[in-house]
């Protein structure tokens, strides 16, 4: 019998000791005599990493989480060589109940893995684990496929760029296929800037070939014998990955002078990030891949038409190409049947803020937003009301409690003013204060705006000059106007994408959640309790009990009384406002005031 | 191909720059970054008209917009009005001392915003022509430096640079004036660096600095000039009349 040990070694468990997990399993299972033949594989991200580092038995289809070296021994005698659970180890659903696979536990019960099928399962660099899994069958198909019919079953998918702005995969690719001028070049954007976003770091570390395999299909598909994979340069391990997998496949003579065999070829190169937000827009990556600054130019002619070196260029999106080799297998059609009529597929989030579960999340396009942050996310961390949700990064929106029951998919979020943007979820609860939400993505902006154009570098520095005067208590009430016209202006007038969507933030939350800007700017106070010099914590003495806990966590010491069933009272002349008693307090009792009277 | 601006039919090839055909036409569209040998910048936002291509007006730059198809061109809408407003209110925060910049708030009816605070920076309005053209001329002696709202045009760690040459190219082509350079009789200053003048040998007007002269004349393979070109011609035509007599 013989068994196989995956141990999650992406970026999240590394940080939590699974390389020394995987190094006990080796030591324990090498060299001995057991009955039970075993192998150790270090996969890339499981998505779960708050709970790492993760490790699966299989064929038991055992999961455990937070493994510790020490755990090793246990899990090896136990469940290797007995088939018995370390019950301790395993995942506890809501119900409290211990639960065995993956397919049981809540998080990943939902999900439908198509971009991340392999990941966690296979050894990510190895070529012959990818195509274990059945990977570079795609490729040898199209192979015996014309240009046509490819960008033919990707015109049939529906697949949509999974980098923002959701452009058409297989418009894109038909128009690089009908220009006759050579060479040609394919691009993978891996730039992943958006602050929190993990999803394509996940799938470049955990299962390169899947992009290598889709940049190699549109290549075929376009006639381009050269591409660039232009990786974030924080993206150590993933860049690692793609590089000995690019090696791995040219020297199975899958990709380089001859793909598989053919007289195709295509030679696939990493290109590392230049650092800056700005380098994930596409003529600014492309800039900075012929070694230029990284700032943008005007679009009037596309990339597609205009890109490397001015010859015609195809850049995907990291996880839009993960999809293409599954597309290509089992047809469009068949890719179009999951999805929504207008966004096909599924879709990663990276679901984090304030929500129980947090992680990497797949699931087909038109899924509810309260279906991920309440079944899969386990809903607001504290069980407290859930306020917003901010989706599709910096230039994303904030979507509030209403419309939970919105289908995520490319159009419903644009149509609402936020947008899908590459799937960020970041989940609020009424302790977050929406002015400061966009205070904080507006100053993220400008410090990214690369500052080429007016709208975008001027517009900005006074948006947060404005936004930030309204957090401290100097907003005026011409002040919204200003901003809304502000808004208007780097929509029209910049150059790039960054600051026509810069906005959204800003737009998103004076719609929603005008009362709050309102609430800062003529009453002086900060309904969530975050903006400092507008907040006042006050206990109120109905639902204190007196157990002393905020006492414990005040790192002013400034709040009296002692005994139980005593009220405590804050001396708020001394008081910091960090917010420590109210975050210990279990009964609500901490409530934030507006400042007027002190 | 036909367009039409402001209702009027104007004649064009396709590629061409909306900017070219409006001007060519005598419909004036305000510029900054324009500059016809440093084409592409697209920059400062100002020349914006609302262009119609069948599918619903959209803003787009006129310097760097190529015309594709048939398309009707508003260069004074309400909308090219208040957006252009605002590019030139925000420019005239960031360059609070450009008489030029105030000259088109005023003609072009910019807001005031008298909530927004200028920025300090004089004259500037980092459009990027003065590192272009001097990149272009290959001596790259300024760049911009930082990116978003901390942009400044400066020479590498704000010293004296050791390349420049004092052509003053940046100088001449920035709309703004913003760049210093001054001169005595014997002398050029600019960006922090004093250069020696080089005078003709036979009118004394200013040929440009030694610097200047040297790479230019070591571009090409030769000595340095020491004529203008007014006097080198008249010495050419001088040297062909004594051989070939009057
Ligand atoms: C400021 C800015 C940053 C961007 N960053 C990324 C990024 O990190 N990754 C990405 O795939 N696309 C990014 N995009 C979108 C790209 O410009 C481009 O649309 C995308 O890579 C195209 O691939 P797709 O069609 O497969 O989505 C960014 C766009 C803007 C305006
Ligand atoms: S806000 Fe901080 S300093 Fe103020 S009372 Fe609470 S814990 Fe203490
Ligand atoms: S100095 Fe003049 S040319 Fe250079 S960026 Fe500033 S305004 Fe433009
Ligand atoms: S790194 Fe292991 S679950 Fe993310
Ligand atoms: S003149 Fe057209 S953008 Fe500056």
């Amino acid at each position: 019998m013989s068994k196989t040990v995956l141990v999650c070694c992406g970026t999240g468990c590394l940080a939590n000791g699974s390389k020394k997990v995987a190094g006990a399993f080796r030591q324990l299972l090498a060299g001995t005599d057991h009955q039970v033949e075993c192998v150790v594989k270090e996969t890339g991200c499981n998505g779960f990493c708050e709970n790492g580092p993760l490790v699966q038995i299989l064929p038991d289809d055992i999961t455990y989480y937070k493994v510790q070296v020490q755990d090793v021994g246990e899990i090896v005698e136990k469940t290797i060589l007995a088939g018995a659970p370390v019950e301790r180890l395993l995942y506890k659903n809501d119900a409290g109940q211990r639960v065995r696979s993956q397919q049981e536990n809540p998080f990943y019960a939902p999900q439908m893995k198509v971009a991340l099928r392999n990941i966690g399962k296979i050894e990510p660099s190895s070529v012959e684990d990818y195509m274990a899994h059945g990977g570079y069958r795609a490729l040898k198909k199209a192979l015996t496929m014309t240009g046509e019919e490819i960008v033919r079953e990707l015109e049939a998918s529906g697949l949509r760029g999974r980098g923002g702005a959701g452009f058409p995969t297989g418009t894109k690719w038909r128009s690089a296929m009908e220009l006759e001028r050579f060479p040609k070049y394919v691009a993978c954007n891996g730039d992943e800037g958006d602050p929190g976003a993990f999803m394509d770091r996940s799938i470049l570390e955990g299962d390169p070939h899947s992009v290598l395999e889709g940049m190699a299909i549109c290549a075929l598909a376009i006639r381009a014998e050269e591409g660039f994979l232009y990786i974030r340069d924080e993206y150590g391990l993933a860049v690692h990955n793609v590089q000995e997998a690019i090696a791995q496949a040219e020297a199975r003579g899958i990709l380089g002078e001859h793909i598989l065999g053919s007289d195709r070829r295509l030679k696939l190169s990493v290109v590392r990030g230049g650092g800056a937000f700005v380098c994930g827009e596409s003529t600014a990556l492309m800039a900075s891949v012929e070694g230029r600054v990284g700032e943008p130019r005007a679009k009037y002619i596309r990339s597609v038409q205009r890109g490397l070196w001015d010859c015609p260029t195809v850049l995907n999106n990291v996880e839009t190409l993960a999809n293409v080799p599954v597309i290509l297998e089992h047809g469009g059609a068949e890719f179009a049947k999951l999805g929504t009529e207008r966004s096909k597929g599924t879709k990663v989030f990276a679901l984090v803020g304030k929500v129980k579960r947090t992680g990497l999340v797949e699931v087909p396009m038109g899924a509810t937003l309260r279906h991920l942050i309440y079944d899969i996310g386990g809903g607001v961390k504290g069980n407290r009301p859930f306020k917003a949700v901010q989706t599709g990064g910096p230039s994303g929106g904030c979507i509030p409690a209403d419309m939970l029951d919105l289908p995520v998919d490319f159009d419903t979020l644009k149509a609402r003013g936020a947008m899908m943007g590459s799937g960020g979820m970041i989940v609020m609860d009424d302790r977050s204060c929406m002015v400061e939400v966009a205070r904080y993505y507006i100053k993220f902006l400008s410090e990214e705006s690369c500052g080429k154009c007016t709208p975008c570098r001027e517009g900005l520095r006074h948006m947060l000059a404005i936004l930030t005067d309204i957090c401290e208590g100097r907003g005026q009430e011409s002040d919204l106007e200003l901003l809304e016209q502000l808004c208007d202006t780097l929509e029209d007038a910049s150059l790039c994408a960054l600051g026509k969507s810069a906005p959204n933030p800003v737009r998103t939350t004076l719609k929603y959640f005008r009362d709050e800007y309102e609430a800062h700017i003529k009453e002086h106070r900060c309904p969530a309790g975050v903006c400092t010099a507008l907040t006042r914590f006050v206990i109120n003495p109905d639902k204190c009990v007196g157990c002393g806990a905020c006492q414990r966590a005040c790192p002013a010491g400034v709040i009296s009384g002692s005994g139980k069933k005593v009220p405590r009272v804050i001396d708020n002349t001394r008081c910091i406002v960090c917010g420590s008693c109210r975050e210990a307090c279990r009964f609500d009792a901490v409530e934030a005031k507006g400042r007027a009277g002190l | 191909m036909n367009i039409t601006i402001n209702g009027k039919t104007c004649t064009c090839e396709k590629g061409e720059f909306l900017l070219e055909v409006a001007r060519r036409n005598g419909i004036p569209i305000p510029t900054l970054c324009h500059h016809p040998a440093l084409a592409g910048q697209g920059s400062c936002r100002v020349c914006l008209v609302e262009v119609d291509e069948g599918r619903g007006p959209k803003i787009v730059v006129s310097c760097v917009y190529p015309i594709q198809r048939e398309c009707t061109v508003e260069t004074d809408s309400e909308r090219v009005r208040r957006e252009r407003g605002m590019v030139l209110a925000l420019l005239r925060k960031r360059a609070p001392e450009s008489r030029r910049i105030a000259g088109m708030c005023r003609l072009y009816g910019a807001p005031e915003l008298p909530r927004l605070t200028p920025a300090d920076t004089g004259k500037c309005i980092l459009c990027g022509l003065c590192t272009r053209a001097c990149t272009e001329l290959s001596v790259g002696a300024i760049s911009t430096v930082n990116r978003g709202v901390l942009k400044e045009i400066a020479t590498p760690y704000h010293e004296p640079s050791t390349v420049c040459v004092g052509c003053g190219a940046c100088a001449n082509v920035c709309p703004t004036e913003a760049i210093p350079l001054t001169e005595t009789a014997e002398t050029r200053t600019i960006w922090g660096k004093t250069f020696q003048l080089v005078r003709c040998a036979s009118c004394g007007r200013i040929l440009g600095t030694r610097e200047e002269l040297e790479l230019a004349a070591k571009r090409c393979g030769q000595e340095p000039e020491t004529l203008c070109e007014r006097c080198r011609k008249a010495a050419t035509a001088q040297i062909l009349a004594d051989v070939y007599g009057d």
